[in-house]
Order: structure tokens, then C-alpha cells, then sequence
């Protein structure tokens, strides 16, 4: 083994790896998932991955772990060789990885067997076997679970049960490949607050990979990929001062987008210092607002936004009652709720508030317990999803589209998979094409796409196929089960795109999401769901400026809301009389209402 | 949809049945299946039943689920039912009317199988499924079949097979529920339409489903690898499996209900 490479490091000199490329491989010969990529993670260290989908992110983390070997270059994991058959298994058993869909790393039925999973496999003797799985589970905080059926267990506990089975080899690298994608914002705090735990803790080297920013600026170090290779490195501030992110598809965090905006509108600069903290941050800001000579600006006025006032009802839900098995746990409890043409509603809580039994209703795939759910896809029409006689209707009026609906693909091309819905309806063959044709286009997918296979496409595009079925039935209603769930910051962002233009086009859309930013930044009234319950439809500006009924209802503002909350106190503070606009929720919008604000004011204070 | 399915799920519960050894009770399960086919006599039957009541209460599990996994295999009982009575035409006729034809013979022995099939699924689930968690039923079956490894048979890769084929119905479950709730949504329709068009849809579904199993089944064994899985050598057991003298209890008495089952069956024909 070669002198000079440390112990104290996780080493990657010069590594390609394609997919495939051992054994026969009938497609044409892959690109590489990494080509030529060198860095170096120290130990003990916090490092996120951050790239677009398809960037060699997760790729990195399989090297790391031995479950791929390199095609070339090699990898040196705290001194030892992977190509080294003699330490592999110390390689593989010294790091653990923890991914992004809970359900398909569990391997035993009951908690702790699955804890024991990883140190059965090292052959692990009792009592140290079961000395260990108590403490992981104690460790995680759910030791109290361990009888239960690991398949009962919400998303958020299931992440935790991984980690557990995790550290329960006692590993000193523990890998998570976008571990908290499909977890509600507090399920994600509450699962990266054990991680970074543990990480002190346990000295453990804490390597994350995913898309999303605020959870890269907790880190120590960020490495960011692209079209498998290292395209930056450093500090988070470093990252996020230095280069455009843009161009590897991901997106600044907002509240540095927000300070970017002011400092631009100002023509000040920020430095890398004054990105690394959120604190520190708002300090540099206020200095910037508050300086005497502050620059006049030209700004864009945004386009007011249509409210929801005199339009049309176009659905009602009418104190709605559901339960599952006909008793008294009920998944809804006295819903009532009107959606008007045209707007986008956002239905927003937790995991398992009963959202998607909600949303389900919508289109009488759930018939309700009581009450009832009223579609008015025409003036003078009322269709009930509790009538037999009105089910086709309604659903050919009310179309939804679930949670990764790209797992739902069945035909053999992309065409005909549109085309399902449509031939279900009788349509002739000529209106088929049409419609199918036209849903695609809008969509955004291509003509040439239509004659592919589905399973060929890229997840983003297979995402929108499936829309597309949807799409070409022609519904007045699209509701949406977090529709950009699983995407990458840039694929978010045309998703909302996409629903902002269907919008436009005079679609009604009903989304369902536990992100409170993107909620905040497209919806047009949000409805919050608790336990099964109701509790507004209101405008985000209205919704989250009301921090104590927030915290009642157990729902977060967004993060750039929480940021400029506490910079508008300090910034009433020292501007007395400032007067601030409606809260915005993009960045750039906000930034640009504050700096509104803070000139007035300053205009006051001046005469 | 499908949710209310209890048929193949572990039921929790602290009762003697849930902690007696996972090894004893697939060979009483065995014994029963034995005796099932054995008996015919209707006391003897009737026995069985209150025999299997005696287990349900050892395994306290509730009677609704009990009638959770009888109701999915009730059709299929029934149909055998009426398949028996009309095909078997020895015995007294009873009733007859152009081609049909209904013995006293036949509809005992129709009675007969659909009972045996609910007690069947009775059984396994009473003693196996809803007992025992499915890593102890693979557990069990790697120990009973050890023997078979000294002429290399994979007996714990079979196991383990097994074992993960069983944790993965519900998730299965789910996902076909969900499957069929977005084409239910699309305008599909499962339960009307000619017997070939019911097919056909259903064929919709299983597409999905197979490429997603896929899907699951390579993230599980990425997962598994990286939990250093290499086969059963080596393995140590968290909860090795030990037989203890209530172990034995239990045995020796569900062993002497079927031995009197057997007895009082053969006394009276």
C-alpha cells in the first residue's frame, strides 16, 4: 500500500466508474457515473454532496461503501485500499449508509430484529449483540418502538430504524444518500439533530448527500458534483458566495438569495464571511439597510397576483367525515372546504394528517363516512361524490395525480399510456390522438417521446407522461400529491412551472405538500390539515404572519419567512415608523418589498 | 382497497401461541395439516373446530381477524363447494333436473372440502402466520432443515428468500392499492365486464407492480450489502431460538388433541 495517504482521511484519487460495465451488457456502452473524480473527505468531518439528479451524488456514496468497486483510479478509506481484498470487509463494515426510501432497507418485520440485521451479519455475539441494538435504539430515541412491526412506523420513525440498524454496526463513516427526501420538514430537523448527534457523539465521519440547501449550509464542507465529476468545493459560505450554482442545477438557499437581491438592489457586496451564518448574515443586511446614503433603486413592481374573490365555486367539501374501517378512528373529522376556479390551493401538514385521504375524496375513489363533496364543473351543475350515477363525471372533471405517479406507468409506450384514460371514455380514435397529443405538449414532453417506451425515459420526464394521462382527460380539477417530491432544486422549479401555465390555461389546481416554502411561494390560499382536521384555507401572507396559531396547529413558516421576520424586528427597531409591504415569498420578491419598505422609511425619517 | 386483508400478516399480541418456539409450531402446523385430510367424520370435524377455537384463544387474536382471513378464501371455498356437489355423482340421488344431478354423496363430500380449506387457512394462519413473525417462521424452517446443508442444499439462503418475500407483503399490498386507486381515478373499472376485460385489468396493475418489485428489490439488496450481508455463515441471531419447557407443554398438548382427533375420527367410521 502506498506510503503518504493518510489514515485520517476517506481518499478518492482519480476514480471512474460506469454502471454495467462488468458482464454482458446489452445496451450501448453507458457513460460513466463518475469519470476521473479526485477529492478527499477528512475524518470526523461533516460533508454534503449537493448535485442534480444524475450527477454521480450517490454513485460516490456505493464507492465509498465497496458495494461498486472503481473501474480504475482507487479509493483509500481511512488507509485501506478498496481494491484490497484482504480489508474489504473492514472497509464495508467500518461506514453505513442510510437511504432515501425507508421502505425498501428494511429487512426485518419487527424494529430490533432489523437493528440486528447489520451486526448479526458481522457475527456479533449475544450479549453484545443485544447490548448494541438497545443502545442504537436509545441512541435514536426509539427504543420504546422496538416490538413494534417495522412496516407500522411512520416515515420519520422508519429513517430513525435505519439509522439505528446503522450505527449499530458501531461504523465510523455513516453515509446518507438523500436520506431525508421523502420526510415532512420536522421529521427531516428531528432525523439530521440525531445524525449530527451521533457525529459528536460517536466521532463519527458524516457524509449527506442531497438536494436541499439549508441542509448543506449546516455542514462542515461541501462538496458539489456534476455530470460525475467534483465541479466545487469548500466551505458552505465559500460555495454559495463563489460560484452560480444555477448552471449544476441547485439553487441558493433562500435566505441567500434574499441577501444577494438586497445587496445587488444596494450595490453592496457580501463577502464569504458574511455568509457563514444566518446571524451573522442578518447583521451585514442591516448594516446595508440602515446606511445613511442607501442607493435609490429602480424596482420591478410585482404583478398582482388574481385572488380567489368573486370567482366561482367550483367545489365544496361539506363537513366531511371519513373513516377507514367504518368505526370511530376517524382519518378526517368535520372537513369543510370551497375551491374556487382557477386558484391553486395548498393543502399542506404533516405526513399521515389524513392529506391524501383528503385529496382521494376529491375524485370518489374514498366514498365519505358523512357529509359530503360537491363538484361544479358547470354552472347549474352539481355532481356529488357520494351518488353512484355521478362517479364517471366526476372523475373525468377531478383528475388526480398521486405521489410519484411515474411508478404508475404501464403501457408499452408513452402514447398509448396517455391514451388509458381516454379509451375508458370512448373516445374516438381521431379525438384520442388529439388530446393526447395536446396533454403531452403541455407537459412539455416532446412528439417523439410519445412513440417511446415509458420506462425509457428519465424520471422527470416519465413524471410528466404520467401527468399527461392525466391531463388528456381534460379535467376542470388537477390535484397534485407532492407533485415535485424526489426532483432536483431546477426540476422543482419547472415543475411549478408547469402548474403555474396549467393554471393559466384555466385548470383548477389543488396541491399537496409538506413544503412550507414552495406552498407559500405558489399556492394562492393554503389549508392546513392537523390529526385528521381542518384548520384554514387562508393566503400565505395571512397564514404564516400568525406565528402563535402556527405553532397551535404544529405547521412551519417558511424558511425565508423565518428569516426576514427577525431582520424586520431589528430593522423596526432602528427604523421607527418603517412600515413593511405583505410578505413575499420568493426571496428576490421579498428582498425587493423590504428595500420598498426601507426606503420609505428612510424618506420619513429624512423630512 | 385491499387493506382489510388479514390473510398472511403477523398479528400482535402477547399469548402462549406468539411465544411458543417458531420450530414446534411449524410441525404441529404439519400435524394439523395432517389431520385435516385425515378426518372425515362430522364429530370429529366438529372437534376440530373446537379445537382450533381452543387455539385462537391460546393466540389471542381477535375473532375479527379471524373473519379477516377466512373472508378472502371464502369464494374460493364456495366454489369448490358447488363444483363438488355437481361433478360427484356417486351416492343417492337426491335431486336431479336436466344435467344436474346432486347426490347425498356429494354434497357431503362438498362440505367436507370447503371445510377442510377454511380450517386449512385456519390453521396455517393460527399456527404460522399471524403467531409468528415471518424472520422466525424462516428462523424455524432454517433450523427443521438444517440436516439438508450436508448435501448443499442453500437451506439458509431459501430461508432468508423467504423471509424478505414475507416482510415485503404489505409493502406490496400498498403499493398495489395505490396502483389501482390512480387507475380507479383514470377511469378503470375492476369489477364489471366481461370475465377476459376483469383480466385484462388487472393486467394493468401487475405491469407496475413487477417493475416497481424490481425497483425495490435491487434498493433492498444495495441496502442489504451495505449491512454487510454475505450469507449465513458467520450470522449470529439476536433472538436465537431455544426451546423452553412451555414449548414442550404447548407441543405435547395440541399433539394429543390431534392424536384424539385421529382416534375419535377412526372409532367412529
Amino acid at each position: 500500500m502506498g506510503k503518504g495517504i493518510g489514515v485520517e482521511k476517506i481518499s478518492v484519487q482519480d476514480v471512474t466508474f460506469t454502471y454495467g460495465s462488468e458482464g454482458a451488457d446489452v445496451s450501448a456502452p453507458a457513460e460513466p457515473a463518475v469519470e476521473n473524480l479526485s477529492l478527499e473527505i477528512e475524518k470526523g468531518s461533516y460533508t454534503a454532496i449537493l448535485g442534480a439528479n444524475g450527477s454521480g451524488k450517490s454513485t460516490l456514496a456505493k464507492l465509498i461503501d465497496v458495494i461498486e468497486v472503481p473501474d480504475s483510479g482507487r479509493i483509500v478509506v481511512f488507509g485501506k485500499d478498496t481494491a484490497d481484498d484482504s480489508v474489504f470487509w473492514q472497509i464495508r463494515e467500518n461506514s453505513a449508509c442510510v437511504f432515501q426510501n425507508p421502505d425498501n432497507q428494511i429487512v426485518g418485520t419487527i424494529v430490533e430484529e432489523d437493528v440486528a440485521f447489520g451486526p448479526e451479519n458481522l457475527g456479533i455475539k449475544l450479549p453484545e449483540l443485544r447490548e448494541r441494538v438497545d443502545q442504537a435504539l436509545k441512541d435514536v430515541g426509539i427504543y420504546e418502538l422496538r416490538l413494534r412491526e417495522a412496516s407500522s412506523l411512520s416515515g420519520g420513525q422508519k429513517q430513525k430504524l435505519a439509522i439505528a440498524g446503522a450505527l449499530a454496526m458501531r461504523p465510523e463513516i455513516l453515509i446518507l444518500d438523500e436520506a431525508t427526501a421523502m420526510l415532512d420538514p420536522r421529521s427531516r430537523d428531528e432525523f439530521l439533530a440525531v445524525c449530527e448527534d451521533m457525529r459528536i457523539k460517536k466521532g463519527l465521519t458524516l457524509i449527506t448527500i442531497t438536494h436541499d440547501m439549508s441542509e448543506a449550509m449546516r455542514c462542515g464542507r461541501v462538496i458539489v458534483m456534476s455530470n460525475g465529476n467534483k465541479a466545487a468545493e469548500g466551505t458552505p459560505a465559500k460555495i454559495f458566495a463563489d460560484i452560480s450554482l444555477d448552471q449544476y442545477g441547485l439553487r441558493r438557499p433562500v435566505a441567500i438569495r434574499f441577501a444577494y437581491e438586497i445587496a445587488r438592489l444596494a450595490g453592496a457586496t457580501l463577502t464569504e464571511e458574511d455568509l457563514t451564518g444566518e446571524t451573522r448574515l442578518r447583521e451585514k443586511l442591516i448594516k446595508i439597510l440602515t446606511s445613511p446614503d442607501l442607493a435609490e433603486a429602480e424596482i420591478p413592481e410585482k404583478t398582482a397576483d388574481v385572488t380567489s374573490k368573486d370567482r366561482r365555486k367550483i367545489m365544496s367539501v361539506k363537513d366531511l367525515f371519513s373513516s377507514y374501517d367504518g368505526g370511530s378512528t376517524f382519518a378526517l373529522k368535520n372537513i369543510n372546504l370551497d375551491i374556487f376556479e382557477g386558484e391553486i390551493l395548498g393543502i399542506v401538514g404533516e405526513s399521515g394528517c389524513g392529506k391524501t385521504t383528503l385529496i382521494s375524496h376529491m375524485n370518489s375513489i374514498i366514498k365519505p363516512t358523512s357529509g359530503e363533496v360537491e363538484i361544479y364543473p358547470e354552472e347549474g351543475v352539481t355532481l356529488r361524490c357520494s351518488q353512484k350515477k355521478d362517479v364517471q363525471r366526476i372523475r373525468q372533471s377531478v383528475g388526480l395525480v398521486f405521489q410519484y405517479p411515474e411508478y404508475q406507468l404501464f403501457e408499452e409506450t408513452v402514447y398509448k399510456d396517455i391514451c388509458y384514460g381516454l379509451r375508458k371514455m370512448k373516445l374516438t380514435a381521431e379525438e384520442q390522438k388529439d388530446r393526447a397529443v395536446k396533454a403531452a405538449k403541455s407537459v412539455g414532453l416532446a412528439k417523439d417521446v410519445l412513440r417511446k417506451n415509458p420506462f425509457e425515459l428519465s424520471g422527470g420526464q416519465k413524471r410528466r407522461a404520467a401527468m399527461a394521462g392525466v391531463l388528456a382527460m381534460r379535467p376542470k380539477i388537477l390535484v397534485l400529491d407532492e407533485p415535485a417530491s424526489g426532483l432536483d432544486p431546477v426540476g422543482r422549479e419547472e415543475m411549478f412551472a408547469l402548474i403555474k401555465s396549467l393554471r393559466e390555461e384555466g385548470t383548477t389546481i389543488v396541491i399537496v405538500s409538506h413544503n412550507m416554502d414552495e406552498a407559500a411561494a405558489y399556492c394562492d390560499r393554503i389549508c392546513c390539515i392537523r390529526n385528521g382536521e381542518a384548520v384554514t384555507a387562508e393566503t400565505p401572507d395571512k397564514l404564516f404572519s400568525d406565528v402563535e396559531k402556527l405553532a397551535k396547529i404544529g405547521i412551519d413558516q417558511p424558511k425565508i419567512t423565518k428569516f426576514t421576520n427577525i431582520l424586520k424586528q431589528e430593522l423596526s427597531k432602528r427604523l421607527p415608523g418603517i412600515d413593511f409591504e405583505t410578505m413575499q415569498f420568493d426571496p428576490v420578491e421579498e428582498a425587493r418589498a423590504v428595500y420598498r419598505a426601507v426606503l420609505k422609511a428612510g424618506q420619513n425619517y429624512v423630512k | 382497497m385491499l387493506s382489510n386483508i388479514s390473510l398472511g400478516k403477523y398479528y400482535k399480541a402477547d399469548s402462549i401461541l406468539h411465544r411458543t418456539d417458531p420450530r414446534i409450531k411449524t410441525l404441529l402446523y404439519v400435524v394439523y395439516l395432517v389431520v385435516i385430510f385425515m378426518i372425515k367424520s362430522p364429530i370429529a370435524i366438529g372437534a376440530l373446530a373446537g379445537v382450533i377455537l381452543v387455539q385462537t384463544i391460546m393466540a389471542k387474536v381477535r375473532p375479527s381477524v379471524i373473519w379477516r382471513t377466512i373472508r378472502p378464501v371464502l369464494p374460493l371455498s364456495i366454489f369448490i363447494l358447488i363444483l363438488n356437489i355437481l361433478t360427484i355423482k356417486q351416492g343417492n340421488v337426491i335431486f336431479e333436473w336436466k344435467i344436474i344431478t346432486i347426490t347425498d354423496y356429494g354434497v357431503g363430500r362438498a362440505v367436507l372440502m370447503a371445510i377442510r380449506l377454511v380450517f386449512l387457512i385456519l390453521s396455517t394462519s393460527l399456527m404460522l402466520t399471524l403467531t409468528t413473525t415471518p424472520l422466525k417462521i424462516a428462523d424455524a424452517l432454517e433450523s427443521l432443515f438444517a440436516p439438508l446443508k450436508l448435501i448443499k442444499v442453500p437451506v439458509h439462503e431459501m430461508a432468508m428468500m423467504m423471509s424478505i418475500a414475507l416482510r415485503f407483503i404489505p409493502t406490496l399490498i400498498e403499493e398495489t392499492d395505490k396502483i389501482m386507486k390512480a387507475q380507479v381515478s383514470r377511469g378503470a373499472d375492476y369489477d364489471t365486464g366481461s370475465f377476459i376485460n376483469r383480466v385484462k385489468g388487472y393486467i394493468t396493475v401487475l405491469i407496475p407492480l413487477f417493475v416497481s418489485s424490481f425497483r425495490r428489490a435491487e434498493e433492498l439488496a444495495v441496502a442489504m450489502d451495505a449491512r454487510c450481508y454475505r450469507g449465513g455463515e458467520g450470522r449470529t441471531k439476536l433472538n436465537p431460538l431455544r426451546i423452553k419447557s412451555t414449548d414442550v407443554l404447548v407441543g405435547l398438548f395440541l399433539t394429543v388433541c390431534a392424536a384424539g382427533l385421529v382416534v375419535m375420527d377412526m372409532s367412529l367410521r
